[in-house]
């Protein structure tokens, strides 16, 4: 009977952005589980379509950001990611969940460092849309807004890597307005199956139009980019399903 | 080595033949901050019972009877001396706060669902939720450490949320800091400990980052403060709002339920703090009380949340309360207070060993909960906690005899009963407030009308001005979206950089929705009285214009003075507490939480530093469907704006005074039925879809509420200041920057100009002012004659960098 896909959201001490994710994956389709670090298993990992991290600061952050986490989940699980990964699984790391798959080596190298004026910011941002055929991103448009709301979401890589990443359509998202200073403007990157994919900005805090910043945001009249952001990858994972598509009105008006 | 213990370390402290002196010697040396008449009930009882104190005993009751948990300045028998006469008020507490809401609770019956005698105070948002807020002050460790003060303060908030009914669900934060201008001389600050206002300002916005940000909780609302005033006494005030299903309110406990404690370790962090902060700083506190400060861990507060309120949802919790000041022996005695109860500190999980029994049970070590739970439940919670990586541990047992015992390795170490403890003497004061509390002070022209005079030049220096410009850099270094229900965010519009009055937010599994403002006004208390009505006024006007229906708001009461010793002092707190009571009283609104906070003054060489009387009014406000949720900015081209309300030459307390260095002028007045009137027809336009865009006129007055509305940056503006309703013949000046109580200023589509004018008949209301697509200024004329014309660009870049080059 229970044919939706399964979304398992993986909760360390410190994650906060849980409950509107699952909001998020909830309202789009999605069959969710929360379970805290400690409960997990392999077979939990395993037997879900999609595995997201959220966002928050897994234990404190108070060393690199995601490195305990990083630590602790290869202790207690091993690569079972990877192997879930391989075997077709998605897993999505939002914000800190980001920070902790490029610790895990599951993304392009690189760090994701304290931004370039050292504050933490929560703002708004435009993003551009790199890969358009991604299931996470083929109903958003070539510019998208999310707020972020990071203090360490700048992406570094090694010389020449982060511009290597953009050739090789592993760069996903990119600043328009470089906010906070990282290299070629990366704000999300994917692995090479294009089956990890981690961003800094938060899609489930647009889930709908009231979201936005500008009560005329000139979009959808109800729902906002982040709801087509996870209901393009239901309908990936659950082929049966109507596609949605977003109105766009003109000069929509809430009055 | 040293050996472990594995007694109790305690000792009997001889009390039933001191003398007065040798009494008042005894509070001084063990840092009681208990009175004579305290010290005396204590030895009094203790004869009675034909034995001494254990110093747990002497420093439970010290705990329990200090300022900051029996607040009992605010419940004193205060002799009130006026021009008008004489009168004795029995208690502030219960006559301008709880007698305002058990009169509103009989004329909105359902309404305030928890009142006073929880952690936190809570309104009906439905049928399902109740949605609550508290607000603490932690100024006193904020003074000595910034950030370690303001982090905990905001995480000790947050478990008074927490330990509300069966565990309440925190949802979003607010704070005020009240500080010295950041512009102040260093050299100025005559006592080299006292850190300059810049130092405080970045430590506290700091405290409050990491640990709302590590929670996950959006801080969304607040104000910051600037006043000389404020140099050495820094204000910092924290709030959590937050929701709870309406059967999960009541909790109480039975004989035999287990306590337990949930969280963090003990340690001897934090040790006096109840005591310390009842008391008023000086050059050695920097020094002497540090170990009353604690150190905050947001994960650990996390973890223990996250297990809290998992374990509520299945039903196990009992009862809960939070570990804040006093530590588990005010937890636990608010437990005990009705059955009385054992507790067994062997059984409490430390962070280190060696700590005497006093240490362990007074420590006010961060991230603890008590609970109590059914006996087959606790090893549910153990595993509980275990899953979410925290720590629960059974710690004593409910009794039926109403004693408060405490056992460490077989010692009984305390026996109080409950009646005895909970049951602090009365205190006496005597207050004295010499003018006449209905007259202003000096009134009159403030400046007299000349077209010539720069009145753009005065726009921008009040935009600039530190208690207007834009708090940008503080906002966005708090995560206001976390959890992703923040819909009015404190700065939004079409570049996100428009100020919002309120903030919204909402529940989920209610179609309703959440106004939260704050408002504070202390530059008025050349007259107390209004500044407390004003107080009020401000602070529903912000729900109002948010959207929030002006018949469903809420308050909380959170007042700040020096010395309550001092007559004058004191009078000025009397005069504030009369004008907010009336205020609320008038506009329905009920107190649902309060707190108070005494002794803010700095002993220097050169006297007493006292901060100015301090009123800090937060409000809730339910907005009854989304469609409701209003914005404070300019969204069309062909809009008309209207202002509803008077504006009067009242510039007493205002920014723009301030900024001319003018010290008279009346404080404004507040007119209770007129202003009520005002804000429903508002509410009644704007449910039927009238208004585009509102905002409130506040610090700045008119032309500064007219820029922010501005600066959305979607058209030029024309006003006629002609038009502004007005009484008692305001100057342009006063037209233009008085602050007059009451106004709102609202965006109206072409369309409904006229019926929206038809609905405020008979109530001061005018169009006063046109948006348009030909220009992209501001520009403000009466009649013929241009005053002020500027690009709004440049008042908003004005306002943008007020603030920046000091943060």
């Amino acid at each position: 009977m229970e044919k939706r896909p399964e979304a398992l959201l993986l909760k360390f001490p410190g994650t906060n952005c849980d409950v509107e994710t699952a909001r998020a994956l909830d309202t789009t389709g999605f069959r969710v589980r929360t379970i805290p670090f400690k409960g997990i298993s392999e077979e939990a990992i395993l037997q879900c379509r999609l595995l997201v991290l959220p966002g928050g600061f897994s234990y404190g952050d108070y060393i690199m950001a995601g490195r305990l986490a990083q630590l602790k989940l290869e202790q207690a699980l091993g690569d079972a990611l990877n192997r879930f990964r391989d075997q077709g699984g998605y897993i999505l790391g939002i914000c800190n969940g980001f920070q902790i798959l490029v610790k895990l080596g599951l993304l392009p190298s690189g760090s994701l460092i304290a931004h370039a004026d050292g504050r933490f910011r929560c703002q708004w941002v435009k993003l551009r849309n790199h890969r358009p055929d991604h299931p996470f991103l083929r109903a958003l448009p070539e510019v998208v807004e999310f707020p972020i709301a990071c203090a360490e979401g700048r992406f570094v890589a090694a010389p020449g890597d982060a511009e290597a990443y953009l050739d090789k359509g592993l760069v996903t998202l990119t600043y328009e307005d470089n906010v906070n200073g990282s290299s070629a403007a990366i704000a999300g990157l994917q692995d090479e199956s294009g089956r990890v994919f981690g961003m800094m900005p938060h899609p489930e805090r647009f889930l709908t139009r009231a979201h936005h910043v500008d009560p005329d945001w000139a979009g959808d009249p109800d729902r906002g980019w982040g709801y087509y952001f996870f209901r393009s990858m239901y309908e990936e994972l659950n082929p049966a399903t109507e596609p949605e598509k977003s109105t766009e009105s003109s000069q929509a008006m809430t009055l | 080595m040293e050996p472990l213990l594995y007694k109790s370390t305690h000792e009997i402290v001889e009390i039933r033949d001191r003398s007065d002196a040798a009494l008042e010697a005894l509070s001084a040396q063990r840092k009681l901050s208990l009175s004579l008449e305290d010290m005396r009930a204590i030895r009094d009882h203790f004869k009675q019972l034909r034995r001494d104190p254990t110093d747990v005993e002497l420093e439970v009751l010290a705990q329990t009877w200090s300022e900051h948990c029996k607040h009992r300045i605010f419940n004193a028998v205060i002799h009130h001396t006026t021009d008008n006469g004489k009168e004795v008020i029995h208690g502030l507490f219960s006559r301008y706060v709880r007698c305002v809401t058990e009169e509103i609770m009989e004329r909105k019956p359902g309404f305030v669902v928890s009142a006073f005698h929880d952690n936190a105070g809570f309104i009906r948002l439905d049928d399902t939720w109740a949605v609550g807020l508290k607000v603490e002050t932690h100024n006193h460790p904020s003074a000595i450490e910034p950030y370690a003060g303001a982090n905990t303060g905001l995480g000790g908030v947050i478990r008074d949320i927490l330990g509300a009914g069966k565990a309440a669900r925190p949802v979003a934060s607010l704070d005020v800091f009240c500080l010295g201008n950041p512009d102040t001389d260093p050299a100025a600050l005559k006592d080299g400990s006292v850190i300059h206002p810049l130092g405080v300002l970045r430590g506290v916005v700091k405290g409050v980052r990491d640990y709302g940000n590590r929670m996950g909780l959006p801080t969304i609302a607040g104000s910051i403060y600037f006043d000389d005033g404020y140099c050495f006494n820094p204000l910092v005030f924290c709030g959590t709002a937050g929701v709870l299903p309406l059967d999960r309110i009541e909790k109480r406990v039975e004989p035999g339920y287990r306590i337990m404690v949930l969280g963090g370790r003990t340690g001897r962090d934090g040790l006096r703090g109840a005591t310390f902060s009842s008391a008023s700083l000086d050059s050695n506190s920097r020094e002497d009380d540090q170990g009353a400060v604690q150190i905050g861990n947001p994960i650990e507060e996390k973890k223990a949340a996250d297990c809290l309120l998992r374990a509520a949802e299945e039903g196990l919790i009992r009862f809960v309360t939070d570990c804040g000041a006093g530590g588990l022996s005010s937890a636990t005695g608010e437990m005990a207070a009705e059955h009385g109860a054992s507790i067994y500190l062997d059984r409490v999980p430390l962070k280190e060993p060696g700590l005497s029994s006093w240490e362990i049970f007074l420590s006010e070590s961060q991230e603890r909960m008590v609970l109590a739970v059914e006996p087959d439940d606790v090893e549910r919670m153990r595993e509980m906690a275990d899953l979410y990586e925290s720590e629960c541990v059974e710690i004593g047992t409910i009794n039926n005899d109403g004693f408060l015992r405490v056992f460490h390795h077989g010692d009984e170490l305390c026996c109080l009963d409950g009646s005895f403890l909970h049951t602090a003497p009365r205190k006496t004061l005597v207050s004295t407030y010499t003018t006449s509390p209905e007259s202003g002070t000096v009134s009159g022209p403030y400046m007299p009308d000349s077209v010539d005079h720069d009145y753009t030049s005065d726009l921008h220096g009040l935009l600039r001005h530190f208690n207007v410009a834009s708090r940008e850099p503080v906002i966005r270094e708090y995560d206001h979206e976390v959890l992703g229900q923040t819909l009015v965010k404190p700065l939004a519009g079409p570049d996100g950089h428009c100020p919002a009055d309120g903030t919204v937010f909402g529940v989920d599994g209610s179609a309703r929705y959440v106004a939260m403002g704050v408002s504070l006004l202390p530059a008025w208390h050349a007259n107390p009285y209004r500044m407390g009505r004003g107080t009020v006024d401000e602070a529903i006007r912000q729900l109002v214009v948010s959207g929030a229906n002006p018949d469903r708001v809420a308050l909380l009461d959170n007042f700040c003075i020096g010395n309550p010793e001092d007559p004058h002092v004191l009078g000025a707190l009397v005069e504030t507490a009369r004008g907010m009571a009336e205020a609320a009283e008038a506009c329905g609104a009920p107190f649902i939480s309060g707190k108070d906070s005494f002794y803010n003054c700095y002993e220097t060489p050169q006297g007493t530093q006292s901060i100015p009387p301090t009123l800090l009014i937060s409000g809730l406000g339910i907005i009854d469907e989304r469609a409701h949720i209003t914005r404070s900015f300019i969204r069309r081209t062909d809009s008309r704006i209207c202002l509803a309300g008077l504006t009067r030459p009242e510039m007493g307390g205002s920014v723009y005074a301030r900024m001319t260095g003018a010290t008279d002028g009346d404080v404004p007045r507040w007119e209770a039925e007129q202003t009520m009137t005002v804000y429903r027809r508002f509410h009644e336009a704007l449910r039927n879809g009238w208004i585009l865009s509102a905002h409130d006129l506040s610090e700045g007055g008119l032309a500064v509420a007219l820029a922010e509305t501005g600066f959305s940056l979607r058209a030029g503006m024309n006003i006629q200041l002609e038009a502004v309703p007005v009484d008692g013949g305001p100057s342009i000046t006063e037209r233009l920057f008085s602050e007059s109580t009451g106004r709102l200023l609202f965006e109206v589509a072409p369309a409904h100009v006229d019926a929206v004018t038809a609905h405020f008949h008979g109530l001061p209301f005018a169009v006063i002012g046109t948006m348009n697509d030909n220009h992209d200024r501001l520009v403000v004329g009466e009649r013929d004659t241009v005053l002020l014309d500027e690009k709004i660009i440049h008042l908003k870049e004005s306002w943008k960098n007020g603030l920046k080059p000091y943060y």
